[in-house]
């Protein structure tokens, strides 16, 4: 794990060791050099002391050439066993006395060397001036010592560096695991608090405050913003209750609306529908009794008495042709939906056929573009197309050129249907009348029509869940569109 | 200086070729060092420039040994000065007196002359420790050995180094 993701506790632990530790090291270092620089001084200075003494005391030895005192002085180096070899030069430099009895050879120079001490292949060496007081020289005293008690020191030092190096570790280790909870504690209560409001989306928590350090303003911090977004939070909830409640309350009220037009409207349906089905049986009795007076007793009657009789004929079958545009109107309404893909194009072609069948004697251009589909019930459709495109062959009637167009166009992803024609047209301001029962623009004299067929298409249209509007101009034609 | 006393030693060892003669050149040499042990400062103020006076008495066995050891050589500021003595009379001078064999026979004389000065007698006559000198030389396997009547320094109020005392044997007058 690379130590940038090491937790914090770990990182502070670290940080207080390695600082720790190197001071320790440091100092540990300064103590074993101060140690052994102080020791090798105090050797020399212990050897050098003990070489004077010697001297001082080996005078009248030599003086008086006496070798049996010579050595016993140096004999009394073997109390100290770091003393290896000693010996006394006369003044000529002839060996008087040697300290062992026999030394090896390499620690017995022959003859006296420059007076001083120093440090030499491992061995502590001195030569020190033997004289009585001011007087003249008497000969040299010799004296080698072992450095194995600068090794010693060493060692020593040593291992109480090492030894007090632990310690202090170990102690530093165990107060830097104490103390890194004063820093880190906060700061993990604070991850922890954070991990908790955001997994959690818990904002009720709040992180514990250890002091008013950084930390403890970095915590109150924290607390407040969790405790506004708690506030927001709720705030939050209230209002989108309080919508949902509304919504709720609107759409029930829609559906309460909607359960009662349904009702209301079923009702008128099956009001028309009857009352459309019972006016049909006068009728039939009205129009069969006058063709029955006008063919049995045509004769016996007028001129006039036959116009009445006719125009009472003519306004029966008109108002059969209602009565049956009602029925259908309310059939629309009633009749099941079966939504299918349907061919639209081929559907017009049809429609244009059947009407140029029927009225072979007029010419109208019709032009249809081709693969035009849609999802519906194709019966109904089929009355949309009938009624819209025979509007459009209706109302072109007066134009020399009549011409009825069908297209589609995308408009913000929803295709749009499109019937043109360049007939009568109408004003603009009577838009919204176009779709109302029984509304028409134009007299029976000038278009025929019952006023009911728009309404018809508009009641499909909306059944589909499309929508359905014009756009038209006097004597310039009209635009329907149709979404479904 | 150490060089020169050790260059006019060895000079001196090679001019006098005979046992003998190299016993007179270390005795010469001690003669010369017992200066350096003894203090005669208990004495009344004199000239610190003042010679030191080694006196030889009877017959001298040194020839010029002596002579060539001290040559030159100080104690403090004080030079060493050789007299041969002929009259009993000049002894009180002297601060080192050695006695020669020839006098042995009137060694106690020679004693009571000096007894109770601050002179410090020398011999290597027989006995002389014994009878009142103060420092004997004894032969001793060709060493020379030291013998000290302690008490007769003392009475001379002269005081012997304990490390001359160290390589010395302690001897005293025999009561009777």
């Amino acid at each position: 794990m690379a130590i940038r993701d090491w937790p914090i506790k770990r990182k502070l632990t670290a940080i207080l060791l390695l600082i720790s530790g190197l001071v320790l090291v440091l100092t540990s270092a300064a103590f074993v050099t101060y140690q052994v620089v102080t020791f090798r001084q105090t050797m020399r200075n212990n050897l050098a002391t003990r070489a004077q003494i010697l001297a001082a005391n080996s005078t009248a030895a030599l003086a008086f050439a006496n070798e049996a005192d010579a050595r016993e002085i140096l004999a009394a180096l073997k109390a100290d066993p770091h003393m290896v070899a000693a010996a006394l030069y006369g003044q000529d430099g002839h060996v008087v006395a040697t300290y062992p009895a026999r030394p090896p050879a390499d620690l017995l120079p022959p003859t006296p060397q420059p007076d001083g001490y120093r440090f030499e292949h491992g061995y502590l060496v001195g030569f020190a001036p033997v004289a009585q007081g001011a007087n003249q020289r008497l000969g040299t005293l010799y004296i080698a010592s072992d450095t194995k008690a600068v090794a010693d020191a060493l060692r020593l030092s040593g291992i109480i560096a090492i030894v007090v190096l632990a310690i202090a570790m170990l102690a530093a280790y165990a107060m830097a695991a104490a103390l890194q909870g004063r820093i880190s504690e906060p700061i993990l209560a604070l991850a922890q608090t954070a991990t908790a409001a955001s997994t959690r989306q818990d904002y009720s928590v709040r992180a514990p405050k250890f002091g008013a350090d950084e930390l403890g303003t970095l915590t109150d911090a924290f607390n407040q913003m969790l405790g506004r977004i708690e506030e927001q939070k709720k705030e939050l909830q209230q209002h989108a209750m309080k919508l949902e409640q509304r919504v709720a309350e609107r759409t029930a009220e829609l559906e309460r609306r909607a359960v009662e037009l349904q009702a209301a409207n079923s009702e008128l349906d099956a009001f028309a529908y009857s009352v459309s089905h019972d006016l049909r049986a006068p009728l039939r009795s009205i129009d069969g009794f006058s063709q029955v007076l006008l063919e049995d007793y045509g004769a016996q009657l007028d001129e006039a008495g036959r116009d009445s009789l006719q125009r009472v004929r003519a306004a029966t079958q008109r108002m059969a042709t209602l009565i049956d545009d009602l029925l259908k109107l309310a059939r629309v309404s009633r009749a099941e939906m079966r939504t299918e893909r349907v061919d639209l194009s081929g559907m017009a072609r049809d429609v244009v056929a059947d009407i140029q069948r029927t009225t072979p004697d007029r010419q109208v251009e019709f032009a249809i573009a081709p693969g035009l589909e849609a999802e519906g019930d194709a019966r109904l459709l089929r009355v949309v197309l009938d009624n819209l495109l025979r509007n459009g062959w209706k109302y072109t009637g007066k134009q020399p050129q009549p011409r009825v167009e069908f297209t589609a166009v995308d408009e913000n992803g929803d295709r749009v249907f499109v019937i043109k024609d360049n007939g009568a047209g109408f004003d603009m301001k009577y838009a919204n009348k176009l779709f109302g029962v029984f509304q028409r623009l134009h007299s029976t004299a000038e278009f025929e029509g019952t006023g009911v067929g728009l309404a018809t298409v508009r009641r499909i249209i909306n059944r589909h869940g499309g929508r359905i509007w014009a756009e038209g101009v006097v004597d310039q034609g009209a635009t329907f569109y149709f979404t479904l | 200086m150490a060089f020169l006393t050790a260059a006019a030693l060895t000079s001196a060892l090679l001019l006098v070729q005979s046992p003998r003669a190299s016993e007179y050149q270390v005795k010469a040499v001690f003669l010369f060092n017992f200066a350096q042990f003894v203090d005669w400062r208990s004495t009344p103020a004199q000239d610190p420039r003042a010679p030191l006076i080694i006196g030889i008495l009877g017959d001298d066995p040194f020839g010029t040994i002596l002579d060539a050891t001290v040559r030159g050589e100080h104690l403090g500021e004080r030079p060493f000065e050789i007299r041969r003595l002929r009259q009993m009379r000049d002894i009180e001078a002297c601060n080192i007196l050695f006695i020669s064999r020839s006098e042995n026979e009137r060694v106690e004389q020679i004693l009571a002359a000096v007894q109770n000065r601050p002179v410090l007698t020398v011999s290597d006559g027989d006995d002389f420790a014994e009878r009142g000198g103060m420092i004997q030389f004894v032969n001793d396997k060709n060493r020379i050995r030291l013998r000290i009547n302690l008490e007769a320094a003392q009475a001379a109020n002269l005081a012997i180094s304990s490390k001359l005392l160290r390589v010395a044997e302690i001897v005293s007058t025999p009561k009777h």
